[in-house]
């Protein structure tokens, strides 16, 4: 079964391009933790011109939470910028990247 | 920053409201304290000595991030010839610097106990506003100083508190033993640091070493504000200290969002609005345009980078829709407040838009429209395909965030702000006449951008002709025949509310009202019903629910006055409009330059002083922006294919008027009128603008 995290992903990057993006360029890195495990997954933005892969490498931006957190995020039952005020979402490094990302999380009650 | 007797300093969104011994005691509803981001990071700062708690001789605000307490100890009425001066100096700028200075004037040493309290609630704005228990718990560590903490789940909060003379620490303050040479004095610096999860990393602020340097970096920054505007010349005194007053609080107001890199644009009103606004920092963007563009570039920026994409009922939340309100507080952060950010307000959007191409009309910076292509044709798109709840063409609003969300999604967003001539108040979806007005506006302005910026003819063509429908539309179905004005609104069934407002001054600015009607409203907004003296009312005297200190049914707006006089110019009513500057500014005077959100609509020559209605915030942006607003429709300035027109119709009392370095296109440009009539011939006599004798037929009683 496959996780909506993944189909969230996936699907970013098979769109390819994103409309809403093409003023951003820069790379986002997602750590979702699951006890000892994280699952990585690196964003990178080329005026919107979008990849996706598992790459572990420094970004411009890095999202860090639990990956039952995230799952909500992407089903659109939790608000992103909500849970970052919280603090059950961090971010660290260029914070405009993640306004600009946050556009493409689904509407609460739209399932991706 | 003086109101209702406590002194307010700030710093962006972090300021500090205390009474004039530099005291905080708050209760839960009590707005004293320090505040950042929306959260109180010190409810209790109370400084004794001895015991004894100390009696304020002067308080002197040097900056508006800098204020001066002298003090002596005791409490008491009768005068004691005191042996010690107390000096509290305190700088805002991410939390707070305190310089504590005790001068014994006595021949012989003294022996103090000196003692600081402190503690905080750590209330969210809103709960300080709306009084609602806390629901996390409190801890007080005594580590290099005394760390006040906060913690529900995962929000963390807290306060950083050291000396830099050694203390006695304990969980409620702060003590020192000092012993003060004949004439000699003694003193420590305190700081307050706040620490917080912001975008998820915690930040502390702090201050480096003894705080000169982040003191001088902010003078510096307002003597570079002050030096970059435009200088005002007047034979009328007043005027002057008004603008510059104006200049000041602007520079106040200002507030860098986390995310525009340092950039800043105005916030609100001081202290509870210093956050990001879609209506009120688009408004105070146009006032400002003439003097400070680049204030409208970020806003542009910030807005449209929290532009909706999706439809969230919680926040009110639209593809496209531009915000009302963004909060950091706990609240907002759990969800039990929508602001983050919350979207509902009908006219931010169309306003958007507008903002853009004026804009780009002053600064010629076609860089940033292209670069906004996409937010301006989504927030185009949102009027016809978002905002038609009632499918009759026209912009309305209702709420779907039924529990927290606003109802009134307009500037008169109070609950009995929109009701017809008996008092009536419809029901939902509300479409007020204004919004018809900015949509109308958008559409020709987003129409002017696509043809020569975007290079899109036929997007251009269909906004056109939408724009001239719409027009039509309106003139036909807002007109009110038997009063000969537009309607507040149209109600759910679409039939019209029609109490006599001040909205139709903003259907002048937007340019929607029909040639052959703009004689008959112009006539109304400075006729006895609406104009009081010093202004045009919210709601004309007569109406139902007219009363000279509602909120939004009888006061006048300085905002309001400013857009209508704008829109009289539009329309060629000069005199009109330098009626309605020279009230305001009046006004102003009285004020001291710092113009209330909203003052009473008492006829002027009844009370012969504005009165004041009391509000939290002051200055407010919209009305700080309002004399620099002025000035642009007193000397006609208006962009026109890289030049500025300049058309002056000066108030009678205001011999001449300059307008020097006016940035823009052009480079700096210079700006003179000369009006009809000397200043100082009446001497011995208050200048007062609007008691000269109008001419015409508005001709009134001098008072």
């Amino acid at each position: 079964m496959t996780s909506a995290t993944t189909e969230f992903f996936d699907e970013l990057g098979s769109r390819g391009h994103e409309p809403m993006l093409e003023k951003t360029t820069g790379t986002v890195r997602f750590d979702l933790t699951n006890g000892k495990r994280t699952e990585r997954w690196f964003v990178s933005i080329d005026k919107g011109d979008i990849s996706v892969s598992h790459r572990n490498a420094a970004a411009d931006c890095t999202v860090r939470a639990r990956k039952d957190v995230f799952e909500g995020v992407a089903t659109g039952e939790v608000n992103a910028m909500a849970s970052v005020l919280r603090g059950t979402i961090a971010v660290e490094g260029d914070t405009l990247l993640v306004v600009l990302f946050q556009r493409l999380f689904p509407a609460p009650g739209e399932q991706s | 920053m003086s109101g209702n007797g406590l002194v307010q300093i700030l710093d962006g969104n972090t300021f500090v409201v205390s009474d004039a011994n530099g005291d905080i005691e708050a209760s839960l509803t009590d707005p004293t304290g320090l505040f950042s981001f929306d959260t109180r990071f010190l409810s209790r700062w109370v400084l004794t000595i001895d015991g004894q708690n100390l009696t304020a001789l002067s308080t002197d605000d040097l900056h508006y991030f800098e204020t001066r307490f002298f003090l002596v100890p005791g409490t008491g009425t009768v005068y004691v010839d005191s042996q010690l001066s107390v000096i509290r100096r305190r700088a805002v700028g991410d939390g707070f610097h305190e310089e504590l200075t005790i001068l014994n004037h006595q021949d012989e040493p003294v022996e103090l106990k000196v003692r600081i309290d402190a503690a905080s609630d750590f209330a969210d704005l809103f709960e300080v506003k709306d009084a609602l228990k806390k629901k996390g718990a409190y801890s007080a560590k005594i580590e290099d100083g005394l760390v006040l903490g906060y913690k529900r789940d995962t929000f963390t909060r807290s306060t950083h508190i050291s000396s830099s003379v050694p203390a006695r620490i304990d969980k409620k303050g702060l003590s020192f033993d000092v012993k003060i040479q004949p004439h000699g004095e003694w003193k420590t610096e305190l700081d307050v640091a706040t620490a917080f999860l912001v975008w998820g990393t915690r930040k502390r602020t702090k201050y480096a070493g003894s705080n000169r340097e982040g003191k001088s970096r902010m003078e510096g920054n307002l003597e570079r504000w002050l030096d970059g505007a435009p200088r005002v010349e007047c034979d009328w005194e007043p005027l002057k200290a008004t603008y510059q007053r104006s200049l000041v609080d602007l520079a106040a107001l200002r507030f860098s969002p986390p995310i525009a890199g340092g950039r800043a644009l105005p916030a609100a009103g001081l202290p509870w609005f210093m956050t990001m606004f879609g209506r009120d920092s688009i408004f105070t963007s146009l006032q400002a345009l003439p003097f400070t563009p680049e204030l409208a570039a970020t806003t542009l920026h910030a807005l449209g980078d929290w532009q909706g994409t999706r439809i969230d009922d919680f926040r009110d939340e639209d593809p496209g829709r531009i915000l009302h309100e963004m909060r950091y507080g706990e609240l907002p952060a759990f969800e039990e407040r929508p602001h983050s950010p919350y979207f509902g307000t009908a006219d931010a959007t169309p306003l958007y838009v507008v903002l853009l191409d004026e804009y780009e009309r002053w600064t010629g910076d076609t860089k940033l429209v292209r670069e906004l292509e996409r937010e301006a044709r989504a927030a185009l798109n949102w009027i016809d395909e978002y905002a038609d709840l009632l499918g009759n063409g026209y912009i309305a609003y209702k709420r779907r965030n039924e529990e927290t969300g606003l109802e009134n999604q307009c500037w008169k967003d109070s609950w009995d702000s929109i009701s017809d001539r008996e008092g009536r108040i419809p029901g939902f979806p509300r479409a007020t006449c204004e919004l018809q007005g900015y949509a109308y506006d958008a559409k020709v302005r987003g129409a002017r951008l696509a043809r020569t910026i975007w290079k899109d003819n036929s997007f251009a063509d269909r906004l056109e002709r939408e724009a001239a429908d719409l027009k039509r539309r309106f003139n036909r179905d807002f007109w009110v025949e038997k009063g000969d004005y537009f309607a507040l609104a149209l109600d759910q069934d679409g039939k019209q509310v029609d109490a006599l407002t001040s909205n139709i001054g903003h259907l002048l600015w937007s340019g929607i009202v029909d040639k052959s009607k703009a004689k008959a409203v112009a006539q109304h907004l400075l006729g006895p019903r609406l104009f009081s003296g010093w202004g045009v009312r919210t709601l004309a005297e007569g109406e139902g629910r007219y009363n000279p200190i509602g909120y939004h049914v009888g006061t006048v707006w300085p905002f309001d006055n400013s857009f209508i006089a704008w829109g009289l110019r539009n329309y060629g009513f000069k005199e009109e409009a330098a009626r309605i500057a020279a009230g305001i500014l009046d006004a102003a005077e009285f004020f001291e330059g710092r113009l209330p959100e909203a003052f009473g609509g008492y006829e002027r020559s009844v009370t012969r002083y504005p009165v004041q209605y009391p509000t939290a915030c002051s200055p407010q942006a919209w009305s700080t922006g309002t004399p620099l607003l002025l000035l642009r429709t007193m000397l006609g300035l208006d962009p026109l294919e890289g030049h500025l027109i300049v058309d002056p119709a000066l108030p009678a009392g205001i011999g001449h008027l300059e307008l020097l370095d006016i940035p823009g296109r052009w480079g700096r440009i210079d700006a003179y009128g000369r009006g009809r009539e000397q200043n100082g011939r009446r001497t011995g006599l208050r200048q007062q603008l609007g008691a000269y004798e109008p001419t015409g037929k508005h001709r009134r009683q001098r008072a």
